[in-house]
């Protein structure tokens, strides 16, 4: 099974001293899947994303990116493997646009300028802000800052691209664009996980969608099957309050 | 006044012949001592207990003690175990090893300032420790630090003068040696005085221009 | 006789030195307060003509810009032409001057950093304009400026040991005259002298430390 399997997470744990964050995740993409990972605030669903990376590395457990295990060794290779993109941006803020997108590319895949401004300017037209190739970070609004981050994982050509509550950093009337550019991303079969209280997203664009309470996953499957039956009551009383809160 | 200005195009040539020296012995010293700062900055925020200590005690005893000490300890002291110097290198070294603990001070401080999330960012998309340093972390800490980094570079250039103390032919030597032959110190200081005024004025517009050119929006002013 | 009884001898004389050091760091620091804080207020509040603030700049500029060897031989050299001053009076009216230019900036950027806000209510509440500033802004800016006054308290003992160039008998002359009449290990004399300025620098740093946090205000954060 875990050969087709594009990212399998397997019983990860994460403990900070004496809470425990991840009590044992595991999970499977296929290629071309998207997966919305829901969950209250503290429910370890950043955590959990940041533990498939090893931005925060895991306490226990194996994680396989295309059949292939993530270890110290090979780890900036295997994230070049995997888009993050991150709730504040986290744009290089002395780089202008352009170069934010080419740098990855050339530092760490060797890619030459010109390869790299050319597959720069392609991610930046897909975001549609390739007019703003030569502005500073500073000077976008939030929206176009995720977009250029988006434009900046899928640059490296990922194999997977791994979303922390894109959209949270966000004024409102800015979410809808980055929603926009993330649903077009499923629907080009892009496989993705996804953690977002955006819940148009989820109904919309997810595969899959997994719920998640003090670390451990307490229900996953369709949208369908989430939003309108839930066997689960805890399912049911999160959905209910983030209805109530748009 | 006009005496004073006579004064001057009589001593002024003979004075300016310290310039190079004063400029090359503040050039290198504050070079080096860049890279000494770095290193020591280094040691300080991401070495292990051991550097840190190190780095650490080497930069509260230079800044805590004179430069005067410290250039006496070097070309008067060390002789005892062997290790002389000429009075130009005994210079270089103490202005480095003073300006680099306060270059590693400021170094620090705004390394620290830098945002967590720009290296996680870098780390993120696969860059190695020193990639994202040297790519991310550096470009944006050496912007923050300019303006700082600008007045300890005028400091240590006023600090130069200090190498007179132990003979080497800088501008307050020649002054100090024109003052002997005319007995006229305080023209030729008021000169000297006049020369370091144009010198740290023109490092001081020529950081200023460095700083605005190398400006971006949201690094610094942030 | 070794070194030590050498130093065991005559660390009267060190400590002799030592006093005279602080005596002349205490009388420039004085003098730099009130001067630093006059000049300051009247780039503040004073009248904006430009025949009162240029100079105040131009005075700032040149004191900061040229090095305190100079401005100690200008002082020395210059002062000795028109009355009788003693070596000592020529280094505290130079280093005087020279750190009220730095303090008039320091107390400059405090008093800025108060918000506009606090003057307005001030005003509201019917206080004068002298009043205001004595009692709302200046509590509050004396808090932002002990930060960088301990700089530059750090900085002006260190600078102290230069007024050796003019013959003030310091602390760093009393080291040279230990070594020149008894030939002894300049090393061991220079590291005690070091140790004596790293002690009365850290002490310092201590007390207004200590300063700092007594006058703390919760909420009150730079």
């Amino acid at each position: 099974m875990s050969e087709s399997l594009v990212l399998d997470v397997r019983n990860v744990t994460k403990r900070y001293d004496s809470l425990e964050v991840l009590k044992g995740i595991s999970l499977g993409l296929n290629k071309g899947e998207t997966k919305v990972v829901i969950g209250p605030s503290g429910s370890g669903k950043s955590t959990l994303l940041r533990c498939v990376n090893h931005l925060t590395k895991p306490d226990a457990g194996e994680i396989y990116l295309e059949g292939e295990a993530i270890r110290d060794a090979n780890i900036n290779a295997m994230r070049a493997r995997m888009g993050f993109v991150f709730q504040d941006f986290n744009l290089f803020s002395h780089l202008n646009v352009l170069d934010n997108v080419r740098i990855c590319q050339m530092k760490v895949k060797g890619a030459d300028k010109k390869t790299a401004t050319h597959r720069a300017q392609q991610e930046l037209a897909r975001v549609g802000l390739e007019e703003k190739a030569s502005a500073y970070p500073a000077e976008l609004s939030g929206g176009q800052q995720q977009r250029v981050s988006i434009a900046r994982a899928l640059a490296m050509d990922p194999v997977v691209l791994l979303f922390d509550e894109p959209t949270s950093a966000l004024d409102p009337e800015l979410t809808g664009e980055v929603v926009r550019v993330m649903q077009q991303l499923a629907a080009e079969g892009m496989t993705m996980v996804v953690v977002t209280h955006e819940m148009s997203f989820a109904r919309q664009a997810a595969d899959e969608i997994i719920f998640m309470e003090n670390g451990h996953i307490v229900e996953q499957g369709s949208p369908d099957a989430m939003f309108s039956h839930s066997d689960h009551e805890r399912t049911r009383a999160f959905l209910n309050v983030i209805a109530d809160h748009g | 006044m006009p005496e004073f200005i006579t004064f001057g195009i009589k001593w002024l040539p003979e004075l300016l012949k310290g310039v190079p020296i004063t400029l090359s012995l503040w050039a290198i010293a504050i070079t080096l001592g860049f890279f000494l700062g770095l290193v020591l900055t280094w040691a300080r925020v991401y070495g292990n207990r051991f550097f840190y200590w190190l780095s650490t005690v080497y930069i509260e005893l230079f800044r805590g003690t004179p430069m005067l000490v410290q250039m006496f300890f070097i070309y008067l002291g060390l002789p005892r175990f062997g290790i002389v110097f000429d009075a130009f290198t005994a210079a270089v070294i103490a202005i480095t090893l003073n300006s680099a603990a306060y270059q590693a001070e400021y170094f620090r401080g705004s390394v620290l300032s830098v945002p967590k999330g720009q290296l996680t960012a870098a780390r993120a998309c696969g860059m190695t420790q020193w990639q994202a340093i040297c790519c991310i972390m550096l470009p944006q800490a050496l912007r923050r630090v300019l303006p700082q980094w600008s007045n300890e570079a005028i400091v240590e250039l006023k600090f130069t003068s200090i190498a007179y103390t132990i003979g080497v032919v800088e501008i307050t030597a020649l002054a100090s040696d024109i003052g002997s032959r005319t007995l006229d110190f305080f023209q030729i200081f008021l000169w000297a005085g006049l020369v370091y005024l144009v010198l740290t004025s023109s490092v001081a517009s020529f950081l200023g221009w460095l700083e605005r050119k190398t400006y971006v929006p949201g690094v610094t002013n942030v | 006789m070794d070194i030590y009884d050498v130093l065991l001898r005559d660390f009267p004389f060190l400590l002799k030195g030592l006093g005279v050091a602080l005596v002349l760091l205490a009388l420039l620091l004085v003098m730099g307060f009130i001067l630093g804080l006059a000049i300051c207020m009247i780039q503040l509040y004073g009248p904006r003509s430009r025949f009162i603030q240029w100079p105040l700049i131009a005075y700032e500029r040149v004191f900061r810009g040229i090095p305190i060897i100079i401005m100690l031989f200008i002082f020395y050299y210059g002062m000795s032409g028109l009355l009788d001053i003693t070596s000592f009076g020529a280094a505290v009216l130079a280093l005087g001057f020279r750190s009220s230019a730095y303090q008039s900036q320091i107390f400059h950027s405090a008093f800025q950093s108060v918000p506009a806000g606090q003057m307005m209510a001030a005003r509201a509440v019917g206080m004068s304009r002298v009043k205001a500033i004595r009692h709302i802004l200046f509590p509050q800016a004396a808090r932002h400026a002990i930060g960088p006054w301990t700089n530059e308290f750090s900085s002006e003992i260190k600078e102290t040991s230069l007024a050796y160039v003019i013959g003030v008998v310091e602390l760093t002359r009393q080291a040279h005259y230990i070594i020149t009449s008894t030939q002894g290990n300049v090393l061991t004399v220079f590291a005690v002298v070091a140790l004596l300025y790293f002690i009365v620098n850290r002490a310092g740093n201590s007390a207004l430390y200590a300063f700092e946090k007594k006058l703390a205000v919760p909420g009150f954060e730079k």
